[in-house]
């Protein structure tokens, strides 16, 4: 598909002009803050941009002066902006995981089984705890508001997780998940009891389910087995679902965005989700390091500790002391940055510097939107 | 007097994401083993955070010298269900015969709770294990998921003993949650930033593992910035003339300023939350220095495991 591809935005305003951007990194480098900036831009630029999180701490809620964020989208009221509110719309909701799988079975199959499902004891953990659960209902949700046609760009913020980006080859999973040997066996009910079967089957695969049958005692067997009974028909239109996804993801108007801090481990994890998007053909949008300590040097402060040696003013002593700190932690940052992330591909690279201070307001969203403009 | 270092054999080290977890993982666990005790660092994430601090490229399932009376070891969860059925059944070959079989993926992320279960049964499994008589190691550290997947890591145990009321899973199950609940046993050492955002998250988490009755170690708070002189409103004019005596231009002095005031700000910010979090929490802390790297190697760890070591809290 390389031709369907667009080149790189140029810049950010650039990069707002697609429908779909998803924001990827680990925890805690300010993914949230950066997806919330992202739609803020675009909802003053004049557009109508949701932001959809998935953060369970409610930040969003708080930047964006909502009492609640729920599974619905809700726009955010011209109170949350201060007196300045922006020419488009600014919208924001927070994914419910449990809610978007049970939305998703009831639009799938009848009332009854959507009933069965539900009373299930094994769906009850696995709606919200199955791995790779919170990736594709984030991209569930994502083909909803994309379905909905009432925003022109959708921001939509991932599972701080490595996994996060699983959903893009989720198609293939859950054809291997769903049409998999094991749980063709799983659905033969005499399985347990007909050894007859058993033996026709590989070694491997008796072993194999035999120990999982020992390991996880056969009343959770029996409960994952009525499980995936009850979806029996609905795993094509899992699948259909998934490839169109997909298809939205690898889009001409979509674009992921990597976002870091300038910290080894972080910077190393902002590397292998550049990297995996590139394998499955995403189009990475931009990477962007926040909290950056973007010190710029001056004429006299080349060597700030011999200046320091000079002087017996204390306050001045103590200032050159913690430039030359903050100088040198910029230059190590800035190095580090291009060793790890030099060559990575032709997305631009942005960096929002450490506001030393949280953003949790609308204005500290400007700032940070405005930095990335800049950048 | 060797240092405690933590009141449990077990210490499960955990923080909002980017507080610096893992480095503090590593430091207490190298505190540890220089105060003679022989210590596993363990890492249950597969995100290989250990290895580079001790200057290694990978470390895996195989117990790794780090450093004299340390073993660091990453634990996957296929390896760890190959390793309990071995363990359990006996059977030797399964490894080989489960290899490239969908069963293992299928088992550890479809059974609720069995990936946490075998991650935690893994640190069971070394905190109970002895060589001739005396157990094989004094501490364990875990590099614990953060603060948000936390319950869900901690409470496995009790999820699968509800889910499963007999076999050799609910045994094991059992077996972890004796462990977990037993504050002689494990406990939780938390790690927070001095930021509002990250010291609210440890409150948050401290008062869930209290609801869940799983004690809770010293908290740690990584990254203090160096205290900042009063320089009033307006640090351009407090240092103008002395900087303009040196021969400062006006881009230097503004540069200066600007420092000075971004750290200023950053440090009133880091009173108010440390202030916030001995409000909100009683606990004994001890405290890291914000060390100005983007990168912590061996050099840094020494330094904040001799400081760890020295602190009251632990």
């Amino acid at each position: 598909m390389p031709s369907r591809r667009q080149p790189p935005p140029r810049s950010l305003d650039d990069l707002l002009r697609r429908h779909v951007i998803v924001c990827t990194g680990s925890g805690g480098v300010g993914k949230t803050t950066t997806s919330a900036a992202l739609a803020l831009r675009a909802a003053d630029a004049g557009q109508r941009a949701i932001v959809c999180t998935i953060d369970p701490a409610r930040r969003l809620a708080q930047s964006l002066g909502l009492d609640e964020l729920d599974n619905s989208p809700r726009q955010v009221p011209d109170s949350a902006f201060g007196g300045d509110p922006p020419r488009g719309e600014l919208w924001a909701m927070m994914l419910d995981m449990k809610t978007t799988f049970d939305d998703m079975i009831l639009d799938l199959t009848t009332p009854e089984r959507a009933r069965a499902i539900f009373e299930n004891p094994f769906y009850k953990h696995v709606s919200s705890t199955l791995a790779g659960t919170q990736e594709y209902m984030a991209m569930e949700k994502l083909w909803e508001l994309h379905e909905e046609g009432r925003w022109e760009l959708i921001v939509i913020d991932t599972p701080p997780t490595r996994s996060a980006l699983d959903f893009l080859d989720a198609p293939r999973r859950l054809t291997d998940f769903l049409e998999g040997r094991l749980l063709k066996l799983l659905l033969w009910p005499t399985i347990a009891a007909g050894r007859g079967y058993l033996r026709a089957l590989s070694f491997g695969t008796q072993v194999m389910l035999k120990t999982v049958t020992r390991v996880t005692g056969s009343e959770l067997f029996a409960d994952v087995a009525s499980f995936f009974a009850a979806f029996e028909g609905m795993y094509g239109s899992f699948k259909a679902r998934a490839e169109r996804v997909k298809e939205l993801l690898v889009a001409p108007r979509t674009a992921f965005v990597v976002v870091a801090t300038p910290h080894e481990a972080m910077l190393r994890e902002a590397r292998y989700f550049a990297e995996r998007l590139a394998e499955e053909h995403a189009p990475l949008g931009a990477v962007i390091v926040n909290r950056a300590h973007s010190v710029p040097s001056a004429p006299g402060l080349e060597d700030p500790l011999a200046t320091e040696a000079r002087t017996s003013d204390p306050a001045l002593a103590w200032a050159l002391r913690t430039y030359a700190s903050w100088r040198e932690l910029s230059l190590r940052e800035d190095s580090l940055v291009c060793s790890v992330l030099g060559d990575i591909g032709r997305a631009p690279l942005w960096r929002v510097p450490d506001f030393a201070e949280e953003v949790h307001d609308i204005p500290a969203l400007r700032r940070v939107a405005e930095a990335l403009a800049g950048s | 007097m060797t240092p405690r270092l933590t009141g449990s054999r077990v210490a499960v080290v955990s923080g909002k994401g980017g507080v610096g977890k893992t480095t503090v993982a590593a430091a207490l666990a190298l505190a540890s083993s220089r105060s003679g005790k022989r210590t596993l660092l363990m890492e249950v994430e597969g995100r290989q955070g250990i290895a580079p601090v001790f200057g290694h490229h990978a470390i895996g399932y195989q117990e790794h010298r780090l450093a004299p009376n340390l073993l660091g070891v990453s634990v996957e969860p296929d390896d760890a269900l190959v390793d309990y059925l071995q363990l359990f059944y006996g059977i030797r070959r399964i490894g080989r015969v489960l290899a490239g079989t969908k069963a293992i993926e299928f088992a550890t992320n479809t059974a609720p709770g069995l990936r946490d279960i075998l991650l935690i049964g893994k640190a069971k499994e070394a905190e109970r294990r002895r060589e001739e008589g005396a157990y094989t190691f004094d501490h364990i550290v875990i590099d614990a998921p953060p603060t948000g997947r936390l319950p869900r890591f901690l409470g496995a145990p009790r999820a699968i003993a509800d889910l499963v009321s007999g076999g050799p899973i609910r045994q094991q199950a059992q077996g972890v949650l004796d462990m977990v609940h037993d504050p002689k046993r494990l406990q939780v050492v938390l790690v927070a930033q001095p930021e509002d955002m990250p010291v609210r998250e440890t409150e948050e988490a401290a008062e869930n593992l209290r609801k869940m009755e799983i004690a809770l170690g010293p908290v740690v708070v990584n990254g203090i910035w160096p205290e900042a002189p009063d320089l009033g409103g307006d640090p351009a004019s407090a240092l103008g003339s002395a900087a303009a005596r040196l021969g400062l231009g006006e881009e230097a002095i503004a540069r200066l300023s600007a420092v000075a005031a971004a750290h200023a700000r950053r440090v009133a910010h880091q009173r108010e939350a440390v202030a916030g979090l001995r409000r909100g929490i009683d606990l004994p802390m001890a405290t890291l220095p914000f060390l100005f790297t983007p990168q912590i190697a061996r050099a840094e760890l020494e330094e904040l495991a001799s400081i760890l070591a020295g602190s009251e809290a632990f």
